[in-house]
C-alpha cells in the first residue's frame, strides 16, 4: 500500500438556506496516494468546489459541516482552528482558484504578492519568487516582478497563481477549475505545466471540473459527484472504456468528442431537480435503470472492478456500456445551388482612433447559404465576436459590406429596416445576463411580438406556446421569472425568443459555453433540430472543436481578426490544415489519447499588417517569407481554401504525424 | 400564479410568515419602520385628536412650560406646542414626499436615459448635473426662491419643486450609474437590436431593474428632505407663520430658548426622530435588498 497523501472519509456539509440548512455534500469518501492526481468530476452545483473549499478548512457563518474527517498528513484539518488552519493552509495544502482575475491583489506587484505569502509563513524571500516564476514557466526578470496583475494575459495571471500556491512546498495542491476561464490553447498549456510539475515537484493534486475529456489528460483516477454524492471513483482509463454507474455513462454519451464522426449526442434525460430528490438513490429520477428499489435504498460505493467502484446496486445486472447507436444522418442539404443568405466583403473593424487603434477584424470574407450552419472559430480575442456584432448591426465596420439576401444592411441596426432587424436575431453566451430578470418569460417573449408583428398580437399567447414547445418548454413557463429557471432553461427561453421573431440567421455566440456538458447536449440537440427542421442558417461561434465538428456544414478558422482557412466541415477537420488550424486541433483533449507536450511557442513580436498575422507563432514557419510577405490563398477541389505559403502537399506531409498519434482513435 | 398560492394558505400561516420575514429583517430596518408608523399615524389622526387647533392662542399661559396638559410648552403667543408639532406633522411628510418624488421621477427618467443614450447628450447632461450638485443645496434652494420671486415665498408648490430641484441632480447621477451598467446586459443589446427606442428601453428594462438603487436612494432623500425644509423654514424661505412646520417654529421659539426650552425642543425631536427613522429604515431596506438582490444571483 502507498502513502495516502490525503483521506476524506464520510464528509457531509451543509449550506444555510432561508432558515434551515441544506445539506449538499452527503458522506463523501475518497483518497489521494502520494504523488496521485485525482480528478473530481459533476454537474455544476453537484458540491464539487464545496468539497474541495473543505479541504483548506473553508469555513463561514452559512456552512456546516455535520460530519466526516479530512485527514492531511496526519492531522484533521475539520478539528483544526484558526492559528492552526493558517499554518496548514499554503504549507502543506495549497489552493488554485478559478479565476485568476479576482484571485490576484489588482493593487500589488506580482512579486510583492508572492513575497508575502512567504513572509506569512516565516520564510526567507530573497529570489525565491523569480524562482518560482521560472518553474511556472514565467519570464523571471525584475522588470515583470515589478508588473501589475492587470499587465499579464489570463493564462499568465493562472501561472502567477500557481507560483502562488506553490511558493511554501505544499505536497497536496487543490486546483478547482483553473483552465474554465481560458481558451483552449492556454488551457493546453497550462494543462502542460501542471503536468510537467506533478512530475518535478512529486505533487499530489485534486483537480476540479465540469470537462470530462480535460481531466483523461490530466488525472490518474477520477471521482464522479452527483447532487452532494460521490457516485463513482475509477481509474481514468477505466472510466472512459468501461463507466458502470448510469450518471457516468450518460455523462460520456453526451461528450462531444472530436475523435468520433458522431453528429449525434445523447443529452441526459431530465434535470438535477435539487428540491425533490428521492431519499434512495440521487440519479433515480433521470436513471433510465430506475426501480423501485432505487428511490428507497441509499447507495453506497460498491466494488465495481480492480479500483473501481460505484454507487449503484444494479451494477451486476447493466450490460456494458455501449457505444450510442450512431444514429441515421438527416440528408444534408445542399447549400450551394440557392444565392448565399448572407454575404459579407472584405469588412474591416476597428476599435478606437489614431495610434490606440486596434484591428479587431481585418478584411474577412465570409458567405452563409439559406439553411446553413457556418461555424467560426478561434482562440479568444481573435475577432469571433466582432464579425456577429457587425452582422447584428451593434458596431459599425470601419469598410466593407454586408448583403443580407440581395440588399446590403446598414452598418448600424437603428437605419435597418425592421423586417431586416428581425431575420437577423443575437444569442447570447451568458443566459444569466440575456434575459431581464424583472420580466416573465412571457413577456420577454410577447416584445418580440409586438415589435416585428404588430397587427397579429391577437394571438400572441398561441405564438408564446408554440415557440416555448419549439425549445421543448411548456406553456406554464411563459408566466416565471429567469431566476426560477436553470442555465440550460434560460438558454432555451433566449431561442424561443429568437426564434418567435421567425428569423433566417441565428447569430449563436458561444451559445454553449457557460453551461454544464449534459446541458449542452441538450442545447446541442436543440440547435441540430432548428436546423434540419426549420431550415434556419446559424452562424455558430465556438471555441469547442468537437460540438463544430458536429454541428456546422462549413467551418471558418480565425486568427487574429483574419480568416486563416475555411471549407467544408470535413475538408477542414482532416488533413492538410493550415497550421493554426493544426494547432487549435492538437490541444483539444480527446479522452484516452495520449497528449503530446505543447508545441513550444517562441511568440517574437512581428509587424503585424506585413506578412502572416501567424507568423511569430507558427511552428511550420519560413523564416524569412512569413513574416514579411502576405500568404496566398490554396485551394482544393472540395472548396477547401488555406491561407499559407506551405503549399497543400507540404502541409499534407506535416499532417501525417498528427494524424497517427493525433485525431485518429488509439 | 401567486395570489392564488396567498389564498390557499390557511390565514394564521399567513400571519406566521409575515412574523417570520419581520423577524428575518435587520434590526435597523425594524426600528426605523417602527418609526416611520408612528409618525405616520400622528400624521394622519393627529388633526383628530390634537387638543388645541394650531393657531389657537390662550390654550394656556404664554411661556409656561412642559406640564401634563402641555407636553411641550405653551410659545410666546398662548399656542400649545405640542398640538402645533401634531398638526404640523402632514405638512413636514408630505411636503418632503412630494418634492423627493418629484426629484426621484425627474431624476430617474434623466439619469437612465442620459446614461443610455450616452455620447454627446451624456456628455452635456453629465456637466450639468455636475455644475447643479456643486453647489450646496441651501444655496441652490435659495437661489431658487430668489429667482421665483417674492410673490410665490411660502407657496408649498414652490417648496416642493426647490426640493426636487435639489435631489433631482443626486438622484439622476445614480440613476445614470445604474443605467450604465444595466446597459451592458444582454437583455438590453436585444432590445436595441429589436429597434426599441430609448424611451422603452427605459420603461421596460432600465427602470425594473433599477428599483433596488432608487429605492434606497428615495429613502435617502426623503430622510433628508424634512432637514431641507426645515432650514428653509427656520431661514424664513419656507411656509408662511402661523403654518405650523416645524423648522418655522423651531426660528420662531429660538429667541425663547433660554426662557422655555421645550418649545424648541418639541419640534427639534419631531424632526429628529423622523430623520433618524427615515436612515434607520433606509438603511435595512438597502441590507434587504442588497441580500435578495445576492440570493438572487446564485
Ligand atoms: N454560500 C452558499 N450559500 C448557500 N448555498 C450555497 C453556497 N455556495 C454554494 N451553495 C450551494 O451548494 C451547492 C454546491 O455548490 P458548489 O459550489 O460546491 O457546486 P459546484 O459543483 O462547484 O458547481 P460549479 O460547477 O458551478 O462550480 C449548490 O446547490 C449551491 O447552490
Ligand atoms: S441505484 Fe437505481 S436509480 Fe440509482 S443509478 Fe443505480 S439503477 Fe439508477
Ligand atoms: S504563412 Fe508561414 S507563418 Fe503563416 S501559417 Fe503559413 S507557415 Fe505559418
Ligand atoms: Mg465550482
Amino acid at each position: 500500500m502507498t502513502m495516502l497523501a490525503l483521506e476524506v472519509s464520510g464528509l457531509s456539509v451543509s449550506y444555510r438556506q432561508g432558515l434551515g440548512w441544506r445539506q449538499v455534500v452527503e458522506d463523501v469518501s475518497f483518497s489521494v496516494r502520494c504523488g496521485e492526481v485525482l480528478g473530481l468530476v459533476g454537474e455544476s452545483g453537484c458540491g464539487k468546489s464545496t468539497v474541495a473549499l473543505q479541504l483548506l478548512g473553508f469555513r463561514h457563518g452559512g456552512l456546516r459541516t455535520d460530519t466526516g474527517t479530512i485527514m492531511l498528513d496526519g492531522i484533521d484539518v475539520l478539528t483544526l482552528d484558526r492559528v492552526g488552519l493558517d499554518r496548514v493552509r499554503g504549507a502543506k495544502v495549497s489552493f488554485v482558484p478559478q479565476n485568476p482575475t479576482t484571485a490576484l491583489s489588482p493593487g500589488m506587484r506580482i512579486g510583492e504578492q508572492v513575497d508575502e505569502i512567504l513572509v506569512a509563513h516565516d520564510l526567507p524571500t530573497g529570489d525565491r519568487a523569480r524562482e518560482l516564476f521560472g518553474l511556472v514557466g514565467l519570464p523571471d526578470d525584475a522588470a515583470f516582478l515589478r508588473r501589475y496583475p492587470h499587465q499579464l494575459s489570463g493564462g499568465q495571471q493562472q501561472r502567477v497563481c500557481i507560483a502562488m500556491a506553490l511558493a511554501c512546498e505544499p505536497s497536496f495542491v487543490v486546483l478547482d477549475e483553473p483552465t474554465t476561464g481560458l481558451d483552449v490553447t492556454t488551457q493546453e498549456q497550462i494543462v502542460d505545466l501542471l503536468v510537467d510539475l506533478r512530475a518535478r515537484l512529486d505533487m499530489s493534486m485534486l483537480y476540479v471540473t465540469h470537462d470530462l475529456g480535460l481531466l483523461s489528460q490530466i488525472a490518474d483516477r477520477i471521482g464522479v459527484m452527483y447532487a452532494g454524492h460521490m457516485v463513482e471513483l475509477a481509474p481514468t482509463a477505466q472510466l472512459f472504456s468501461e463507466p458502470r454507474h448510469p450518471y457516468t455513462r450518460g455523462l460520456i454519451a453526451a461528450l462531444p468528442r472530436l475523435d468520433e464522426d458522431r453528429r449525434t449526442i445523447k443529452p441526459l434525460r431530465g434535470l438535477l431537480q435539487r428540491d425533490s430528490l428521492p431519499k434512495g438513490c440521487p440519479f433515480a429520477p433521470r436513471c433510465d435503470f430506475a426501480l423501485t428499489r432505487c428511490f428507497d435504498e441509499a447507495q453506497v460505493l460498491r466494488h465495481a472492478g480492480h479500483g473501481h467502484q460505484a454507487a449503484c446496486w444494479r451494477l451486476a445486472e447493466m450490460p456494458p456500456a455501449a457505444a450510442p447507436a450512431a444514429e441515421e444522418l438527416p440528408a444534408e442539404p445542399d447549400h450551394c445551388a440557392t444565392p448565399p443568405l448572407l454575404t459579407v466583403a472584405s469588412l474591416i473593424v476597428r476599435y478606437g482612433h489614431g495610434v490606440r487603434a486596434f484591428t479587431a477584424l481585418g478584411s474577412v470574407s465570409l458567405t452563409i447559404g439559406k439553411g446553413e450552419t457556418v461555424a467560426l472559430v478561434g482562440e479568444s480575442g481573435s475577432g469571433k465576436s466582432t464579425l456577429a456584432r457587425a452582422i447584428a448591426g451593434m458596431v459599425a465596420p470601419t469598410a466593407g459590406h454586408i448583403h443580407l439576401t440581395e440588399a446590403e444592411l446598414s452598418p448600424l441596426v437603428k437605419a435597418r429596416s425592421p423586417s431586416q432587424r428581425r431575420l437577423i436575431q443575437y444569442i447570447f453566451q451568458n443566459p444569466d445576463a440575456s434575459l431581464n430578470p424583472r420580466a416573465t418569460i412571457g413577456r420577454s417573449l410577447s416584445r418580440q411580438l409586438d415589435f416585428f408583428f404588430p397587427d397579429r398580437s391577437a394571438n400572441a399567447m398561441e405564438q408564446i406556446t408554440a415557440a416555448l414547445a419549439e425549445v421543448r418548454l411548456d406553456a406554464a413557463y411563459a408566466s416565471s421569472y429567469p431566476d426560477q429557471l436553470s442555465g440550460g432553461e434560460r438558454q432555451r427561453v433566449a431561442i424561443a425568443r429568437a426564434l418567435i421573431a421567425q428569423p433566417e440567421l441565428l447569430l449563436c455566440d458561444e451559445v454553449l459555453s457557460a453551461l454544464d456538458v449534459s446541458v449542452q447536449a441538450s442545447i446541442l440537440q436543440l440547435l441540430q433540430r432548428l436546423k434540419s427542421e426549420l431550415g434556419i442558417a446559424m452562424l455558430f461561434i465556438s471555441h469547442d472543436l468537437a460540438v463544430v465538428r458536429m454541428l456546422a456544414d462549413r467551418v471558418y478558422v480565425l486568427f487574429r481578426g483574419e480568416v486563416m482557412e475555411f471549407g467544408p466541415r470535413e475538408a477542414v477537420f482532416s488533413p492538410p490544415f493550415h497550421p493554426y488550424t493544426q494547432s487549435l486541433l492538437e490541444a483539444v483533449p480527446v479522452p484516452l489519447k495520449k497528449r503530446k507536450p505543447a508545441r513550444q511557442r517562441t511568440v517574437t513580436s512581428v509587424d503585424i499588417g506585413t506578412g502572416c498575422v501567424y507568423a511569430g507563432r507558427c511552428a511550420a514557419e519560413i523564416p524569412a517569407i512569413c513574416g514579411a510577405t502576405p500568404p496566398p490563398w490554396r485551394e482544393t477541389q472540395d472548396g477547401l481554401a488555406i491561407r499559407c505559403h506551405h503549399t497543400l502537399e507540404d502541409l499534407l506531409k506535416r499532417e501525417s504525424g498528427l494524424s497517427r498519434g493525433g485525431l485518429e482513435k488509439s | 400564479m401567486s395570489e392564488a398560492n396567498i389564498e390557499l394558505i390557511a390565514p394564521s400561516q399567513m400571519r406566521r410568515n409575515w412574523l417570520m420575514l419581520w423577524r428575518q429583517m435587520p434590526l435597523s430596518f425594524r426600528i426605523g419602520s417602527l418609526i416611520l408608523v408612528v409618525h405616520l399615524l400622528v400624521a394622519v389622526t393627529g388633526p383628530f385628536w390634537a387638543p388645541y387647533g394650531y393657531s389657537q392662542m390662550g390654550a394656556g399661559p404664554p411661556l409656561s412650560g412642559m406640564s401634563l396638559a402641555h407636553p411641550f410648552g405653551v410659545d410666546q403667543l398662548g399656542r400649545d406646542v405640542f398640538s402645533r408639532v401634531v398638526r404640523g406633522s402632514w405638512i413636514v411628510i408630505s411636503l418632503s414626499l412630494a418634492g423627493t418624488l418629484l426629484g426621484m421621477l425627474i431624476g430617474a427618467i434623466v439619469g437612465l436615459l442620459s446614461g443610455y443614450v450616452g455620447g454627446w447628450i451624456d456628455e452635456i447632461v453629465q456637466r450639468v448635473l455636475e455644475a447643479l450638485i456643486s453647489i450646496p443645496f441651501l444655496v441652490l434652494a435659495l437661489i431658487a426662491i430668489a429667482a421665483a420671486g417674492p410673490e410665490y415665498s411660502g407657496n408649498p408648490v414652490l417648496l416642493v419643486l426647490v426640493v426636487a430641484l435639489v435631489y433631482a441632480p443626486r438622484i439622476a447621477r445614480m440613476a445614470r450609474t445604474a443605467a450604465i451598467d444595466i446597459a451592458t446586459r444582454d437583455y438590453v443589446t436585444v432590445a436595441r437590436l429589436r429597434g426599441e427606442k430609448a424611451w422603452s428601453v427605459m420603461c421596460w428594462e432600465l427602470l425594473p431593474n433599477a428599483t433596488g438603487v432608487l429605492l434606497v436612494e428615495f429613502a435617502l432623500r426623503a430622510g433628508y428632505a424634512p432637514v431641507l425644509i426645515g432650514s428653509l423654514g427656520f431661514l424664513g424661505f419656507g411656509l408662511r407663520p402661523p403654518t405650523p412646520e416645524w423648522g418655522l417654529m423651531i426660528s420662531e421659539n429660538r429667541a425663547l430658548l433660554i426662557v422655555c426650552p421645550s418649545t424648541v425642543l418639541g419640534p427639534g425631536l419631531a424632526l429628529a426622530s423622523l430623520v433618524v427613522g427615515l436612515n434607520l429604515f433606509t438603511e435595512g431596506l438597502a441590507r434587504v435588498l442588497g441580500r435578495t438582490v445576492k440570493l438572487g444571483t446564485q
